[in-house]
């Protein structure tokens, strides 16, 4: 493993150290964790690494909330998200997606920038954002756009991204007025409980108003198909039902629902078989696990 | 036996505790030589296939001081049988054949070195599969095997029998049959293998910092290989990061480093990378294992009979003789009238199998405490209750002629059930189930009569200021044998711990010892040096009576003194000492012993009492399973283990612990995925240990049986924690959820097909037969 490295310290030195690598290949480092992985396994000739995490950028480092919205730089660790509680009271899938992903020390470097642009089908933040319905910002040589999460991935490993853009921020919108509970949470099922790989994640943020109606729902789907997936059809199911009203048949019709969107492959760590069948008794269990509440509250 | 001890019993902690934690353990990987060269192995691409070889641009390249391959060594073959080339010529037959080596001035130029040479392969189809290899029509895999067998593929055989068969088998209400499928497990050391070569060309003497389990076979078989005198070969151990039975055979990266330097007349270094490691290390035996085993009416058991398919790889390792210790478990855990044996190990094109702790012993006891827990449910007995119905008492000669002069298989038995009874509850239509499992296991405790010699050799030393030096022909890997025996030292001499030296890491210092094996060392070396101190203590005592003019004292050793027990006056150890040594007649104060075992060797037909003593050990593991996932999680593991007498509870509490984390995945996640001989996962991020977060609670009940053999009682315990982990907890997964499992690891993947009532296609040749009685 060969490469150049450049250390850019602010934005403005970034984008003319992009004008220099115009013709020249060129990769993003930020926390490194699967960067070096991938590069050790298949090595690339006269490769550059352009090491965004000395970039001294208030915006790409950090969290900020705004009236509608919560931001998140690029260069947010999954340890910064551990340590936000007001991630973990606003967003609990989040919070969990990051606080369960690897090992402290792994927590401790990887960002959500490289969760997201190394599109993995199990990358688990990036699950959680999918669930959220979060925007990526992305800002390059000719300016800045923004594309919603969902959209962002093109395949496996493959983004929306172009040469000499980056990802600079993730919006996630604000929960609903009037939410009054959340059930919000990360689920993630691999062989141990640490330092794993999903082999089936679902992402899910239920927001319910007083009346124990559900307001929104965002679902999201990974290693199950080749991409991050939302499950669109399934928050429709339940979106405005009141969770009082639902019941087992309604968990087994959701989760065919968002078994739909699944299409895994099988691999070392698990078949189809298993991914599919685990997929369908989580997504199950989300709408059992409401239940058990609705009956606790009675 | 002496039961007042100041020392032993104490939870002293580990001698080198304190370097391993900061950093400052010397590891094989922190040597550095002067003009060192770096080693590096090319391995075959292929699993099976012939090839030609061209070293011409690597040898061009600057800095690279040496290539060698087939052609340039004169060499024998190595492993237990003989049958495996150090460097393999014009054909290989694994994944891990070495085809060429490299010495070069930095690592970095010895991998580009490597990435040179050219290879060219003709690719064969390999066999992967041992009941291929054994058909008629397979190819003979190792051309260098020999023996006689009914197969060309078959690099062992092992038969044994004791009782009348067909008699319990009429006696049998209930005979079932199952076939038991166990993985291909690694051994993931912390550090990976290495080994420095220093030769000097002056004096034809070869000096290897070497982190083998078995430093003199070692000698003796790097000098077979090499055609040198086993003399002229000395070994040092480095700092050891974790042998857990790897390092019991010499392996092809040895002898090529000290070729190298041999060559070079340079010191070389050979450091595998984690990936090397997982892909060029041994592993646990693969194995089949097709048990049939009977009831009677009552709940005794009847008869065991064996049939054990074993996937050796492409050469024959120690590994080969775990049927030894499998045997041992299926003709003597439980009573049992009969039992018939048959293990086979076969050659196939996969990675070939070494000894790994439990030497056998955690896949045979998988398949008969799997199958006892289908007998009790077959006859409706509790899965307590039968077992102990059958435990194995003290004095009972087995079929096999293993002589339990103490025996707390029983006293672990309920102990487990006792302390696991009041927990557990299974509650139904749940998605969590809960379950418990049960499973004991028996090993030898007391060394193993598996060489011409299982002793041990210690000196004893005092200097004229009063500090101890042992040194011994035992080994220190990691499991604490220095602690133990500067406690035992401490004990009888009264002499303080800081004030103890252990030497124990060089061949040419060393008394012999066969080696870290067999949970054998505190029990062999514990004894060894105990008549080391009896002889150094008469001399001593001698000394002391004349100086102290009382010609019929004895003496008690405490605090630096000796004590007469006739008028309580004292003198110092060291003034002791310096009369002896600086007073005529002049004599040094030292003493050596030779300890070997009262255990013999098997007959032919593997009969005898192969161990000093033998151990005990039962547990019980509660779980909770996701029905949703097929997720285990190992809730509590109650561990009793007869350990003959405690030296020292913080070492033995580490070594529990250490084992059951083993076991534990062994039985969930631990799995090296072969497909067509090629290594799936070669990496820690798939092969996949537990991690902290799965780390059960563990509750230990140690059982002191004082066996009068042991040293102050004590019997080995080193393997014993991880062998019957993996039964115990999938009988505990199969008990909350009414289903059969015969297959490790049972991955989530695997509980849910369970689950949902579809078999594995690894497992197959089922029956329940009931005689109408
Ligand atoms: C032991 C281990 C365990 C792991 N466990 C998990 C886990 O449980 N869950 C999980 O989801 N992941 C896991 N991972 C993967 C990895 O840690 C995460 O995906 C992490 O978030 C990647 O972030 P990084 O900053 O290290 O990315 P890097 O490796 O630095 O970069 C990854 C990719 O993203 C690109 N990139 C990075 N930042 C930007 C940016 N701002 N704009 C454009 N492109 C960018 C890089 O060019 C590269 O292609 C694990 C990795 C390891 C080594």
């Amino acid at each position: 493993m060969n490469f150049e490295l450049i250390n850019p310290q602010s934005f403005k030195e970034l984008f003319l150290v992009l004008k220099k690598l115009k013709h020249r290949k060129y990769r993003y480092a930020a926390g490194c964790t699967d960067i070096l992985i991938e590069l050790k396994r298949n090595p690339e000739d006269d490769l550059t690494l352009v090491n965004l995490s000395q970039i001294n950028d208030f915006k790409f480092r950090g969290i900020s909330q705004t009236k509608n919205s919560v931001r998140l730089g690029a260069g947010v660790t999954a340890n910064d998200i551990v340590r936000n509680l007001n991630i973990k009271l606003l967003y609990p899938v989040l919070w969990e997606a990051a606080y369960n992903l690897a090992s402290t020390q792994i927590r401790q470097v990887a960002t959500i920038g490289g969760n997201i642009c190394t599109a993995s089908p199990s990358g688990d933040i990036t699950c959680a954002l999918v669930s959220l319905d979060a925007t990526c910002v992305i800002i390059g040589v000719h300016g800045k756009r923004e594309i919603r999460i969902r959209d962002f991935f093109e395949g496996p490993r493959q983004t929306a991204l172009k040469k000499g853009e980056l990802l600079y921020e993730i919006i996630i919108p604000g929960n609903k007025k009037n939410t009054v509970k959340l059930f919000s949470s990360f689920i993630k099922i691999g062989t141990r409980r640490s330092m794993e790989c999903s082999v089936v994640s679902i992402a899910y943020h239920i927001q319910i108003d007083g009346f124990n109606k559900i307001l929104t729902s965002g679902f999201a789907i990974g290693a199950v198909a080749p991409t991050i997936r939302f499950t669109a059809k399934a928050c429709d199911f339940i979106n405005r039902k009141n969770i009082n009203a639902l019941t087992e048949r309604d968990a087994e019709s959701f989760a065919l629902k968002v078994s739909e969107y699944s299409d895994p492959i099988s691999d070392i760590r698990a078949t189809r078989w298993y991914r599919e069948k685990v997929l369908f008794n989580l997504s199950k269990s989300i709408i059992e696990d409401i239940i058990k509440c609705q009956i606790e509250v009675k | 036996m002496n039961t007042d001890t100041k020392i032993i019993g104490t939870p002293v902690p580990k001698h080198d505790a304190g370097i391993r934690v900061t950093g400052k353990a010397v590891y094989g990987h922190d040597i550095v030589l002067p003009g060192m060269l770096h080693g590096a192995i090319l391995r075959t691409k292929y699993p099976s296939a012939t090839f030609t070889i061209d070293v011409s641009e690597a040898k061009k390249l600057p800095g690279v001081a040496c290539v060698i391959t087939a052609d340039d060594i004169d060499t024998n073959n190595i492993s237990f049988k003989r049958d495996h080339p150090v460097i393999k010529a014009g054909e290989v037959n694994c994944i891990r054949d070495e085809i060429a080596a490299v010495a070069a001035e930095t690592k970095e130029i010895a991998l580009t070195a490597l990435s040179l040479i050219k290879v060219k392969y003709k690719k064969r189809k390999g066999v992967f599969d041992p009941f291929e290899a054994l058909k008629p029509s397979a190819p003979k895999i190792n051309k260098f095997s020999i023996g006689n067998f009914k197969n060309k593929n078959i690099a062992g055989e092992f038969h044994y029998e004791h009782g009348n068969l067909e008699k319990q088998k009429k006696r049998s209400k209930i005979i079932l049959t199952r076939r038991f499928s166990l993985p291909r497990m690694t051994h993931a050391c912390m550090a990976t293998s290495n080994i420095t070569a220093a030769y000097s060309q002056s004096d034809g003497k070869l000096l290897l910092y070497s982190s083998t389990q078995v430093p003199f076979l070692y000698q003796r078989d790097m000098a077979h290989a090499l055609k040198m005198n086993p003399s002229d070969i000395r070994i040092i151990q480095p700092v050891i990061g974790g042998g857990f039975g790897s390092k019991l055979d010499m392996y092809p990266f040895e002898p090529i480093c000290a070729l190298l330097s041999i060559k070079t007349g340079k010191p070389v270094q050979i450091l595998y990378s984690r990936e090397e490691e997982f892909i060029a290390s041994p592993t646990r035996q693969p194995m089949i294992i097709d048990l049939t085993a009977g009831i009677d009416s009552k709940g005794n058991f009847t008869f065991r009979e064996v049939n054990v398919i074993k996937d050796n790889g492409a050469y024959t390792s120690w590994g080969a003789t775990t049927p030894f210790v499998i045997m041992q478990a299926f003709s003597s855990l439980y009573k049992i009238p009969a039992c018939y044996f048959h293990a086979t190990a076969v050659y196939t094109n996969n990675v070939f199998a070494g000894s790994f702790r439990g030497y056998g012993n955690p896949q045979a006891t998988f398949a008969l405490e799997r199958m006892i827990d289908m007998l009790a449910d077959e006859i409706g007995m509790g899965k307590d209750e039968i077992r102990l119905i059958n435990a194995n008492e003290q004095g009972e000669i087995t079929g096999q002629g293993l002589h339990y002069q103490t025996c707390g298989h029983r006293q672990c038995l309920e102990s487990v059930i006792k302390s696991s009874k009041t927990k557990i509850r299974t509650t139904s239509n749940e998605r969590y189930k809960k379950g418990i499992g049960f499973a004991s296991m028996l090993h030898v405790g007391g060394g193993a009569k598996i060489y011409r010699s299982d002793g041990c050799g210690s000196i004893v030393k005092i200097d004229p200021y009063g500090f101890c030096t042992i040194i011994t022909g035992a080994n220190e890997i990691g499991q604490g044998s220095e602690t133990v025996l500067a406690m035992i030292a401490a004990e009888e001499l009264g002499i303080a711990l800081n004030k103890i030296k252990v030497i124990n890491s060089d061949t040419d210092i060393k008394p012999w010892d066969v080696g870290v094996h067999a949970s054998r060392t505190s029990f062999v070396a514990g004894n060894s040096l105990l008549g080391a101190i009896k002889k150094l203590k008469n001399k001593l005592n001698a000394k002391a009576r004349q100086l102290m003019n009382e010609p019929s004292a004895d003496f008690i050793y405490e605090s630096g003194y000796l004590f007469s027990n006739q008028t309580r006056s004292k003198i110092a150890i060291d003034k002791v000492v310096r009369e002896m040594q600086f007073t005529e007649p002049n004599e040094l104060a030292i003493a050596f012993y030779f300890y070997e075992p009262l255990s013999e060797f098997q007959d032919k037909e593997f009969k005898g009492n192969v161990s000093g003593t033998y151990a005990f050990a039962s547990q019980s593991i509660e779980v909770e399973v996701d029905t949703y996932t097929g997720n285990v999680r190992v809730l509590n593991v109650h561990v009793a283990q007869d350990v003959g007498k405690v030296l020292n509870p913080l070492l033995l509490e580490g070594q529990i612990h250490g084992g059951v984390l083993q076991g534990l995945g062994y039985a969930i996640c631990e799995e090296l995925l072969m497909n067509s001989g090629m290594i799936l996962n070669s990496n820690f991020h798939n092969y996949k240990i537990p991690t902290a977060s799965d780390i059960p609670e563990i509750h230990f009940t140690p059982i002191e049986t004082n066996d009068r053999h042991g040293p102050y009682g004590a019997k080995g315990v080193g393997e014993a924690p991880l062998i019957p982990t993996a039964a115990a907890i999938t009988n505990a997964v199969c008990n909350a959820l009414g289903i059969e499992l015969l297959e490790l690891p049972i991955t989530p993947e695997r509980v849910l097909r369970a689950i949902n009532g579809k078999q594995t296609s690894r497992t197959k040749k089922n029956l329940t037969v009931r005689n109408g009685k």
